[in-house]
């Protein structure tokens, strides 16, 4: 298979570009508040809910060109949508931490740090240049023993660095979406612990071995082995495994048995950890998959770099509300959001049972390959439900004016972890055996 | 790693005079954290006549800068002897050298921060004079790299204002010898980013860049 990946720069969905997104998103959203204080200063009349419809739609924009199908099925999802004003909450969801790319000298640096030698010593060959972005570093390429390795190595202080953005950036993230520190400082929390685990190679060879071993049974996956001795808090070590990433795979035309034994196999690999392991990888974003059409379609799975574990309680609430009885029963789903947190006892009737119902219909098509044995991803028809309920969901005025978080933290890497499997099932156009009988 | 006893690394045989003289007062700086109180006392515990010191150095202050430039030269050397050193270009070039550098640092860092301490309090941008002989042979050494780095055109090609670089270099070295006296992160990580962009930085800025751009438009209008 194609051994010989391209340089850097080409990466079709690079970090950079998703960075330069964001960073033109983040100029457009000030913009908006200059406008919103400069009219306030001539005493017009600037009601907050215009500026914050403009802002959303401003990340609206950008997270759809960015995301495409992913974005609105975030939507259907998103119990937790509610949970900050729209869109925002993806924006925290898809948070990860930016670096620039490392000199060769510091490469070199970091594995004298590590080991007392520089690669080409711990190494029979070493390629200098990076072969592709990781979140917090870059991967490198290398040879030795008869083995072909994949070396991530991290920037210097990255830790240190996202401690003190989030510090800097929780002040003016805060006025921005105009949420008191109390209700948002679970979310917070949830994201900042995520972001940090990332940094820690020593955490993710941990659960990358742990996670391999306990789906060694599921059929059509590959894990990489990972090299203790050959890693460090700053590099981590793994093989170097052949296939091609979704596009790319893509764009080889494979035929539908081989992206239904593809898509099955992802959607096998998520379930077992979501209801066996509780605990998820919990970045299914097309680069942490290599797809190849050995055995008539392997899965490689990398970077476990954010994991999610999944409380008891969470994942009964989880299953609960996406069970078809829940649908059926609209006392039994009221309840359960108010265990959510989604729908509070002293919320007014009148609210309540509008984010019930609007809860049901989101329910009812993001659980409707639940509720069948067998279901197909590629159908457009589902695919454009979900993109009118999406755009629904963003004109609903009551949606907008929520000023107030719901739901609980733990939805929010849950949801992501969903999303980024429906985004990648959807890209397969894979038949799935959901596993219902 | 723990803080080993510094290796110097000079041309003369480890016994000579010189290297004894160096050592000792090395060790009693390290020691006391001053330099000894005399010439005298210090040939004394090395049974050598005083004299025997004056024919290397005039003070201790001397052998201070001598120390400095070794770490200099021994980091250009150490750098050197990387297998990818010649694939390297300018900018990676002066990287691995302060990189290096930082390691040699850090195998001395008693000495090193308490000899930065010491004379880092003056001005800022002026040149401690202990540096003195560290800064002439680094500024030596940058030019080198940046009239390689014309040769690669990396480094855009600017008569007069080019001969000042070495000096703007030097300043970034201050820069990094500053932050990592007062680095209190482990293993001096932070002082590994700043270096990384200081030296993006200034190479972005003696590439070719806007600047050139906007000199050649006004150069095309002064001369109709």
């Amino acid at each position: 298979m194609e051994e010989s990946p391209k340089p850097l720069s080409s990466l079709p969905t690079s970090k950079v570009a998703r960075a330069a997104r964001f960073a033109k998103t983040g100029l457009n959203v000030g913009a908006n508040y200059v406008k919103h204080y400069a009219r306030r200063a001539v005493g017009a009349e600037a009601p907050t809910d215009a500026l914050h419809a403009a802002n959303a739609a401003e990340l609206y924009g950008t997270l759809s060109e960015m995301k495409g199908s992913v974005l609105k099925v975030a939507q259907m999802l998103a119990m937790e949508k509610k949970l900050l004003p729209a869109a925002y909450a993806d924006q925290f969801a898809q948070a990860q931490y930016q670096t620039p790319p490392l000199s060769g000298p510091l490469v070199v640096k970091a594995f004298r740090d590590a080991f007392g030698r520089s690669p080409f010593e711990v190494f029979e060959e070493f390629d200098i240049n990076a072969r592709q972005a990781a979140s917090i570093g870059q991967v490198h390429w290398a040879r030795g023993g008869g083995l072909t390795y994949a070396v991530k190595v991290q920037y210097p202080g990255v830790a240190d660095s996202i401690r003190s953005d989030i510090r800097l950036v929780k002040p003016i993230a805060l006025r921005v979406l105009g949420l008191s520190e109390d209700t948002v400082r679970p979310y917070l929390l949830e994201v900042e612990t995520r972001l940090l685990e990332e940094t820690d190679y020593a955490l993710e060879l941990q659960r990358g071995q742990e996670i391999a071993a306990q789906c060694a049974t599921l059929p059509h996956l590959e894990f990489p082995r990972y090299y203790p001795a050959l890693s460090s808090a700053r590099i981590l070590t793994m093989d170097w495994l052949p296939g091609q990433h979704l596009r790319e795979f893509l764009a080889t035309e494979p035929s539908s048995a081989v992206r239904n034994q593809l898509g099955q196999a992802l959607w096998d690999f998520y379930m077992h950890q979501l209801n066996t392991l509780r605990r998820v990888h919990a970045d299914p974003h097309p680069g942490n998959f290599l797809l190849r059409t050995d055995y008539g379609g392997t899965v490689a799975v990398l970077d476990f770099g954010c994991v999610k574990e999944i409380p008891a309680d969470v994942h009964r609430l989880f299953t609960a509300l996406l069970a078809p009885e829940t649908l059926a029963d609209p006392v039994r789903l009221a309840a359960l959001l108010e265990e959510a947190g989604v729908v509070r006892p002293e919320t007014d009737p009148a609210q309540r049972v509008f984010y019930v119902s609007t809860m049901h219909t989101s329910l009812e098509l993001v659980g409707r390959p639940f509720r069948q044995a067998m279901f197909d991803f590629g159908d457009p028809a589902y695919m454009q439900a979900l993109y009118a309920l999406g755009d629904d969901l963003l004109q609903q005025p009551e949606l907008r004016q929520q000023r107030e978080p719901r739901g609980s933290e733990h939805f929010i890497y849950l949801n992501r972890t969903y999303v980024g499997l429906y985004a990648l099932l959807t890209e397969l156009r894979a038949h799935i055996q959901t596993g219902l009988r | 790693m723990e803080q080993q006893l510094p290796s110097l690394a000079t041309a003369e045989p480890a016994a000579s005079p010189k290297a004894r003289i160096k050592q000792a007062y090395l060790d009693y700086v390290l020691r006391k954290g001053t330099p000894p109180p005399s010439v005298y006392r210090l040939t004394q515990k090395l049974n050598l006549p005083e004299q025997e010191f004056y024919r290397f150095y005039a003070t201790f202050a001397a052998i201070d800068r001598e120390l400095w430039a070794d770490f200099g030269r021994e980091a250009r050397t150490a750098a050197a002897r990387e297998p990818v050193w010649e694939q390297y270009g300018s900018r990676e070039k002066l990287l691995g050298f302060y990189y290096t550098l930082l390691e040699i640092l850090k195998r001395n860092r008693s000495y090193a921060l308490q000899s930065l301490h010491r004379s880092l309090r003056g001005m800022p941008g002026l040149t401690p004079r202990v540096l003195d002989d560290f800064r002439q042979e680094f500024e030596v050494f940058v030019g080198e790299i940046l009239r390689e780095g014309r040769r690669t055109e990396e480094v855009a090609s600017r008569p007069l204002v080019q001969e000042q670089y070495p000096r703007a270099f030097w300043q970034q070295m201050l820069f990094v010898l500053g932050f990592f006296a007062k680095d209190d992160t482990v293993n001096f990580e932070r002082t590994d980013a700043a270096i990384e962009k200081a030296v993006t930085l200034s190479f972005d800025l003696v590439g070719r860049n806007t600047f050139d751009s906007a000199l050649d438009l006004v150069r095309f209008l002064v001369r109709k």
